[in-house]
C-alpha cells in the first residue's frame, strides 16, 4: 500500500494518491494534501467546497455532481478550477478524502 | 489422470471456443516471434529489462490456451508448440495482471506488426473472458455496472444530467447575453442528435456548453436526449460484447425517437469507435438512415460552409496535437482534426511521431478507471512526456476524454509547463460570434446626449427607495430636468402616494425592509388600474446574490410582465434621464390632462 507522507505525518492511499480510508479524514488531512494539488493555502473558499463535498460524500457514499456542488456553494464552474486546479474529480474530492471517482476519469 | 481445473478455468476454456474467430485466429497463428512489436510498446520502452511487457509475450498467454485447446499442432505436440492450459484461479489472476495492467489496447504494435497480428483485439478477447467469470480490476467492474444498470458508465441519474444540461443553457444565456440560445432535450424531428461522455456531464460540463453554442451560431436543428445520451462504451474496454451491443443499442434507439439524420459523438476516443464502428455489429443494428460522426468533423464542416466565422489569433498559444488510438490507429481519423486546428489556431507545431504512429497517452483501454495499475502507467509515460516536451507547445489538444485524463496525469507527474484541452475548446474560443440583431428601440423623444433642459416637464414622477440620500440624488436629476418630484420612504407609502397623486413614472427600489419593491410591483401589475404604469426598477447588486435575478425569477413564477426598464447602481444621471424619456415616450404629461 502507498504510503503518503508530508508534515511528519503518513497517510496510505491508493495508486492515485487518494486517501485510502476515507473515514480516518480530518481537517489536517485537506492541509496536508493541499500542496501536491498545487495549492498554496486553503482558504475559506477551499474550505466551503471541502465540506460540502465530505458531507455529501459520507451522506450518499459518492461524488456529487458538479452541478450540485456549484449550486450549493454558490460558486461558478470556473471558480472550482481556480480553486482546485487539478479539477473537481481529481484534486477538490482528494482534499475532501473521497475515494478516486469511477469511470474515465 | 487429468490434472483437475477450477470452474472458473473451465468456463474461461468453454468461453475461448465460442469467441474465437477468424480474424483472432489469424493474429493467434501468425506470430512469428519476430520482435518488431517489442520496441513499439510505452510500457517495453519505460522497463526494457522487463521481458513480460514485450507484446508478444503478452499475446503468447492467452496464445498458449488458444494451442492447447483450438489449434491442431497444440493438440498433438502440446510440448512442441508451447500449448498451455490454465487450471487455477491464480493462473487466471495473472493473466488478468497482464491484460488489463500492462496492455492499453492501443495497437502500436499491431501497426508495425509486418504479420498483421493484431494483438490488441486478441487482448481485448482475454479481458473478456476473465470479466465472463467475474475476473476484472474494481474500477472495470464499477463502470460496467453502472453503464449496465443506470445506462450510464458514471451512474448519473436522469434527474441530474437534465438539470446539469439545463443549467448550461443558462450559463450561455448569460454569457452571451442572449435568451434564445437554447439547449433542446428530446426535440421531435431534430436533425442531429449530440452524444457525450458522462464525465462532461459529472465533473466538467464546459465542453457541453461550448459545442451548444457552436450548434447554435452554426443555426443548426439540434438536439440532446434525456435516454441514451451516452455514447461511451465499457464494453470495448472489458471485452464485453453484450455490454457493448446494449450501449450502442441505447444510443441508437435514441436517435430513432428522435427521427435525426445524424449523430455527433462528442470527442472521445473510445466512444466513437465503439458508437461508429464496432457498436452496429456487437448490438446487430442497421442504420441505413443515420449517419454518425465524430464533432470534430461537424465543427470543421461548419467552418467550410461559413455556418461559422472562426478567428485564429485567438487561439495564439503554441499547441500541438495528441492522436487518440481509437481515433487515429483504430479509426483513421488524423488529417481533419490537423485541419481543423489550422483553421482556429495560430501555431500548431507536429508531435513526433504522430498519427498511427503516436505513443499511446498510457491511459487508453480504461486505464484511467483501474487505480491499481497507476504507477505502472505513470512510468510507462517517459516516452509520451519526452514527445510532448519536444514540441515546446504550451497546450497539447486531444480528441479523447481517456487521453485528456491520461495527459493531465502524466504532465503533472513530470512536472511539464503544459496543459490540455480538446478541439471543442479551441473553435470555441476562436468564434466570431455574429452581433446580435438590433434591439427594437421605443421611439427616442431625443438623440442621448441632447437632451433638453426641461425634457421632464410637465411630468411627476415617484422616487421609491429606502435610502434617504438615493432620493435626495434622484430627486435632483429629475427635479433639474423640469420632473416634479414626490417620494416615498417604503412600499406602502409608495403605494398611497400612486393612488393619491397619480404619478407619471414610478422609480422603485427592490430591496426595501417591511414590503419589497418586489411584492408592490406585483400588486401594482395585478391591479387593472395600474397595470400599465410606466414603472423603471433601479436596484444594486447585493453582496451575495443578484437582487435582479431573483427579480426576473420571481416576475417569471408569477407570470407579470416585464418593468418597462432596468436599472443597476451605481446610477448614471444621464441613463436615468434617458430611460425616463424613453419609457415615457409619447404619453402626455399629466399636468395637460384635463
Amino acid at each position: 500500500m502507498p504510503i503518503f507522507e508530508v508534515n511528519g505525518r503518513k497517510y496510505e492511499v491508493d495508486e492515485d494518491g487518494f486517501l485510502q480510508d476515507p473515514s480516518i479524514w480530518n481537517e489536517d488531512v485537506a492541509k496536508d494534501f493541499a500542496k501536491s494539488e498545487g495549492i498554496d493555502e486553503l482558504t475559506d473558499e477551499h474550505w466551503k467546497v471541502i465540506h460540502y463535498l465530505r458531507n455529501y460524500y459520507l451522506q450518499y457514499g459518492i461524488a456529487p455532481m458538479i452541478r450540485k456542488l456549484c449550486k450549493e456553494t454558490g460558486f461558478k464552474l470556473n471558480k472550482i478550477y481556480e480553486l482546485f486546479p487539478s479539477g473537481p474529480a481529481k484534486g477538490a474530492c482528494k482534499l475532501a478524502g473521497l475515494p478516486k471517482p469511477t469511470g474515465c476519469v | 489422470m487429468a490434472r483437475e481445473r477450477s470452474w472458473r478455468a473451465q468456463k474461461v476454456i468453454e468461453r475461448l471456443e465460442q469467441k474465437v474467430n477468424r480474424q483472432v485466429l489469424l493474429s493467434l497463428a501468425a506470430c512469428v516471434h519476430c520482435g518488431m512489436c517489442t520496441e513499439q510498446c510505452h510500457y517495453v520502452l519505460a522497463n526494457p529489462d522487463d521481458p513480460t511487457y514485450a507484446p508478444a509475450y503478452k499475446a503468447d498467454k492467452l496464445r498458449k490456451l488458444f494451442k492447447a485447446h483450438i489449434d491442431w499442432t497444440g493438440r498433438a505436440f502440446p510440448w512442441w508448440v508451447g500449448a498451455r492450459s490454465v487450471y487455477t484461479d491464480e493462473e487466471l489472476e495473472d493473466l488478468k495482471d497482464t491484460v488489463f495492467g500492462k496492455c492499453t489496447n492501443c495497437r502500436r504494435c499491431s501497426f508495425n506488426c509486418p504479420m498483421g497480428v493484431d494483438m490488441a483485439t486478441f487482448n481485448r478477447l482475454a479481458r473478456g473472458l476473465l470479466v465472463h467469470v467475474g475476473i476484472m480490476p474494481e474500477g472495470v467492474a464499477t463502470v460496467a455496472k453502472d453503464q449496465w444498470e443506470i445506462g450510464n458508465q458514471m451512474g448519473v441519474l436522469k434527474e441530474d444530467y437534465l438539470e446539469t444540461v439545463e443549467w448550461m443553457e443558462e450559463e450561455l444565456q448569460d454569457e452571451f447575453d442572449d435568451p434564445n440560445i437554447k439547449i433542446p432535450i428530446d426535440k421531435k424531428g431534430a436533425e442531429l442528435v449530440y452524444t457525450i461522455n458522462p464525465r462532461e456531464a459529472k465533473y466538467d460540463p464546459r465542453t457541453i456548453a461550448e459545442a451548444a453554442a457552436i450548434f447554435h451560431f452554426a443555426g443548426e436543428n439540434w438536439t440532446m436526449v434525456s435516454e441514451g445520451w451516452d455514447m461511451t462504451n465499457f464494453g470495448l474496454f472489458n471485452g464485453d460484447d453484450e455490454l457493448g451491443g446494449a450501449c450502442a443499442r441505447r444510443v441508437y434507439d435514441a436517435a430513432r425517437t428522435i427521427g435525426a439524420k445524424r449523430i455527433v459523438i462528442s470527442e472521445c476516443g473510445h466512444g466513437y469507435r465503439s458508437t461508429r464502428c464496432e457498436g452496429p455489429n456487437w448490438s446487430k443494428t442497421d442504420l441505413p438512415d443515420i449517419e454518425m460522426e465524430s464533432s470534430i468533423i461537424t465543427m470543421l464542416r461548419y467552418i467550410k460552409e461559413g455556418r461559422i466565422q472562426v478567428d485564429k489569433s485567438k487561439n495564439s498559444i503554441p499547441v500541438t496535437y495528441h492522436d487518440s488510438c481509437n481515433m487515429a490507429r483504430s479509426c483513421g481519423m488524423t488529417e481533419e482534426p490537423r485541419e481543423l486546428l489550422r483553421l482556429v489556431c495560430s501555431d500548431f507545431r507536429e508531435m513526433y511521431p504522430n498519427r498511427q504512429q503516436n505513443f499511446c497517452c498510457t491511459g487508453g483501454g480504461g486505464a484511467m478507471s483501474m487505480a491499481e495499475y497507476a504507477p505502472r502507467r505513470l512510468k510507462s509515460a517517459k516516452i509520451k512526456a519526452e514527445q510532448l516536451r519536444a514540441t515546446g507547445a504550451k497546450i497539447v489538444i486531444t480528441s479523447c476524454h481517456n487521453c485528456v485524463d491520461g495527459l493531465t496525469d502524466l504532465i503533472k507527474h513530470y512536472q511539464l509547463d503544459m496543459e490540455v484541452k480538446q478541439l471543442v475548446d479551441m473553435v470555441y474560443n476562436a468564434l466570431v460570434v455574429p452581433k446580435p440583431a438590433p434591439k427594437v428601440e421605443v421611439p427616442v423623444a431625443v438623440a442621448p446626449g441632447e437632451i433638453p433642459a426641461k425634457a421632464l416637464a410637465g411630468y411627476k414622477v415617484l422616487v421609491i427607495d429606502d435610502e434617504p440620500d438615493v432620493r435626495t440624488y434622484l430627486r435632483v436629476i429629475f427635479k433639474d430636468k423640469g420632473a416634479e418630484v414626490l417620494e416615498a420612504p417604503d412600499a406602502n407609502q409608495g403605494w398611497r402616494q400612486i393612488r393619491d397623486q397619480k404619478p407619471d413614472l414610478v422609480t422603485l427600489d427592490l430591496v426595501m425592509p417591511h414590503k419589497t419593491g418586489e411584492k408592490l410591483y406585483w400588486e401594482l401589475r395585478k391591479d387593472e388600474k395600474y397595470k400599465n404604469l410606466p414603472i423603471v426598477i433601479i436596484t444594486g447588486y447585493g453582496k451575495t446574490d443578484k437582487p435582479t435575478v431573483r427579480f426576473h425569477e420571481f416576475i417569471a413564477e408569477k407570470g407579470i410582465p416585464e418593468p418597462n426598464a432596468f436599472l443597476e447602481k451605481p446610477i448614471d444621471p444621464d441613463k436615468v434621464i434617458e430611460t425616463a424619456i424613453q419609457v415615457l415616450g409619447t404619453r402626455i404629461p399629466s399636468d395637460q390632462i384635463q
